[in-house]
């Protein structure tokens, strides 16, 4: 007997559902997983997946792609392209592995998530087949760092952040269980495939993919690219789902589309931001992070709210603003406490890199160019011990980031701001106005204790940095060192960028 | 009974330095005065990320700035509060 053609059964199948006799609806899909509000049970009936996949189809494409991404592997690993890679872009690599290995894992369980409570049969079957996704993309994380653990303990680390308290991962740890697991599937559909993947992987895995292929790391251009071929497909299920909330909750659509964009940025800015202006080779630098932003993020995401009738986000100024500010501040950050994350950052201050990044970003060397004047003298000095840190920096209630967000007054001077907010007799901080309101909005699902509030409460002992680095998981052989040793600032790199200005 | 206990108790604040790029975690004392309050503050940020400078510091506590032989428990600063150090310009 031949097989039928898809088209012949599939449009029946994807209707199929039970029916219950033995059990309350409500019971099978909870109002508070499944999170249809005001959208009409009858009206998910309308929900269809705009790229249509049967399990045989996928089995069948994702086994090419897998012999695809570990045949080449396979290649790499026989060469000694990996031991040239320079160390700056290495740490591109290991902050990705930490970020993102097991983040898909908990992906994985969130495409479960929606394939349990989705209200719609072909929404759940579409969530099996992502959830098969992220179980492959957590495998192969972890299968292409461990290549390099016996070489770089560093690359430990990819299965290892999730299972630490290091502020990055609280910060993206934060991020992703507000999106992921403390919502119910509509917000999750509208956090996670429709936002965070369909508007932001594109950065990490595309952009970032080039940068790779111009440093030399065809092995992890190669596992990112494999990776986002998936994303692009599952990303599709925040789509229809999106389409019914406008249609019936618009306000409801906008809060959570609006949110989840501003809080997955600012990951990104800290994720993706410093791996492109600064940890990639200057000479294979093809995009600023801001003109990656500008191509892939605003103008798709522009268009994709149009599309759907929503409008410009309340914060989309504050947004603009951050995209010339927030990286380069999270970068020092990053660089200056460098002893507290599981990569090398490079500084990325070089006299030429300094040229190139005002260029790209004309305020760079009035905000940041005295600080990094004052870090490469001391550098050229001998005094590294006043490079690093004494103490911790004050993080945001909500992303969880530093409190270094640079704006600009009335008056014209630019200065860090901090947004506080007094609430049943305690002070909550915020690195913006935005994070703030968030933060007071969806508090009940969104809050999270920050590192120093531990601190402060006495769960890290002893209360200093170093007992800090150790709560944070962080032994001396993978904190984090300048890439390549501070030779940019002993080779008369730094200061000389702008006219005018030197070393004194 | 005095409102302001004469014994030095720690109180965490959320200092910015003037020039700096972040906001940071500093303990000070009760007891201390604004001026013991900019030392301390400074003492992370100074000749680390800001270049020093033959200036007077000043404490900008609520937008205001606060007297330097002021203490912290006169000024009323609570635990977690925002406090800005800044040099004073001639």
């Amino acid at each position: 007997m031949g097989l039928m053609k898809r088209e012949e059964w599939q449009g029946l199948a994807g209707d199929v559902e039970w029916t219950l006799r033995y059990v309350d609806d409500e019971a099978v899909f909870p109002e508070w997983q499944c999170g249809t509000g005001k959208i009409p049970r009858e009206a998910w009936a309308g929900w269809h997946e705009a790229y249509k996949m049967t399990y045989a189809e996928y089995v069948a494409t994702q086994s090419e792609k897998e012999a695809s991404a570990y045949s080449v592997k396979a290649a790499i690993q026989r060469s000694t392209i990996a031991d040239s890679l320079d160390e700056g872009w290495k740490s591109s690599a290991k902050l990705h592995y930490g970020a993102t290995a097991l983040a898909e894992y908990a992906a994985a369980l969130a495409e479960l998530r929606m394939a349990r409570f989705g209200l719609s049969p072909r929404w759940r079957n579409m969530a099996v087949l992502g959830c098969l996704d992220e179980i492959r993309h957590t495998q192969m994380a972890l299968y292409f760092a461990h290549e390099f653990v016996a070489k770089d303990a560093q690359f430990d680390w990819a299965q290892r952040a999730y299972h630490t308290n290091d502020w990055a991962i609280v910060a993206a740890r934060g991020l992703f269980d507000g999106l992921m697991f403390s919502s119910n599937v509509v917000d999750l559909a509208l956090g996670l495939p429709l936002t965070f993947e369909s508007g932001f992987t594109n950065l990490q895995f595309v952009a970032l993919s080039a940068d790779a292929l111009a440093a030399g790391d065809v092995n992890f251009a190669n596992l990112i690219s494999s990776i986002q071929t998936d994303e692009a497909r599952h990303a599709q299920q925040g789509g229809p789902t999106l389409e019914l909330l406008v249609k019936h909750d618009p306000i409801r659509a906008q809060w959570v589309v609006d949110k989840s964009f501003w809080l997955s940025a600012r990951l990104f800015a800290i994720l993706s931001g410093p791996s492109m202006d600064y940890y990639t080779p200057l000479a294979h630098r093809r995009h600023s992070y801001k003109e990656f932003m500008q191509e892939w993020i605003m103008t798709q995401y522009m268009r994709m709210l149009k599309e759907y009738g929503l409008k410009k986000p309340w914060y989309w100024d504050e947004f603009i603003e951050g995209l010339d500010v927030w990286h380069h501040g999270l970068h020092l950050g990053v660089w200056f406490w460098r002893p507290t994350v599981w990569w090398k950052p490079q500084a990325g201050v070089s006299r030429a890199e300094r040229i190139w990044l005002q260029s790209k970003y004309p305020a760079w060397e009035e905000l940041y160019g005295p600080i990094w004047d004052v870090i490469t003298d001391n550098l050229r000095r001998g005094k590294e011990e006043d490079t690093l840190p004494a103490t911790l920096p004050w993080l945001c209630n909500l992303c969880q980031l530093p409190i270094c967000t640079m704006s600009k007054s009335a008056n014209g001077k630019w200065s860090v701001k901090d947004f506080s907010l007094d609430h049943n007799d305690y002070t909550y901080h915020f690195c913006s106005r935005v994070c703030r309101q968030i933060w007071w909005e969806d508090r009940d699902s969104m809050h999270l204790e920050t590192v120093v509030e531990r601190l402060l409460a006495g769960e890290i002992q002893p209360a200093d940095l170093g007992g800090a680095l150790a709560w944070m998981g962080i032994t001396p052989d993978v904190a984090g060192d300048d890439a390549y040793g501070y030779r940019w600032a002993k080779s008369g790199g730094g200061a000389a960028a702008a006219p005018g200005r030197g070393v004194r | 009974m005095s409102l302001v206990s004469s014994e030095p108790r720690a109180i965490p604040i959320n200092a910015l330095f003037g020039g700096d790029f972040v906001t940071l975690l500093v303990v000070v004392l009760s007891t201390d005065t604004m001026a013991d309050v900019g030392r301390k503050v400074a003492a992370n940020v100074v000749g680390k990320r800001v270049a020093p400078r033959r200036a007077d510091m000043a404490v900008y506590y609520r937008d205001e700035l606060v007297p330097s032989d002021r203490t912290v428990a006169q000024a009323g600063i609570a635990p977690l509060q925002f406090v800005l150090v800044d040099y004073v310009d001639d």
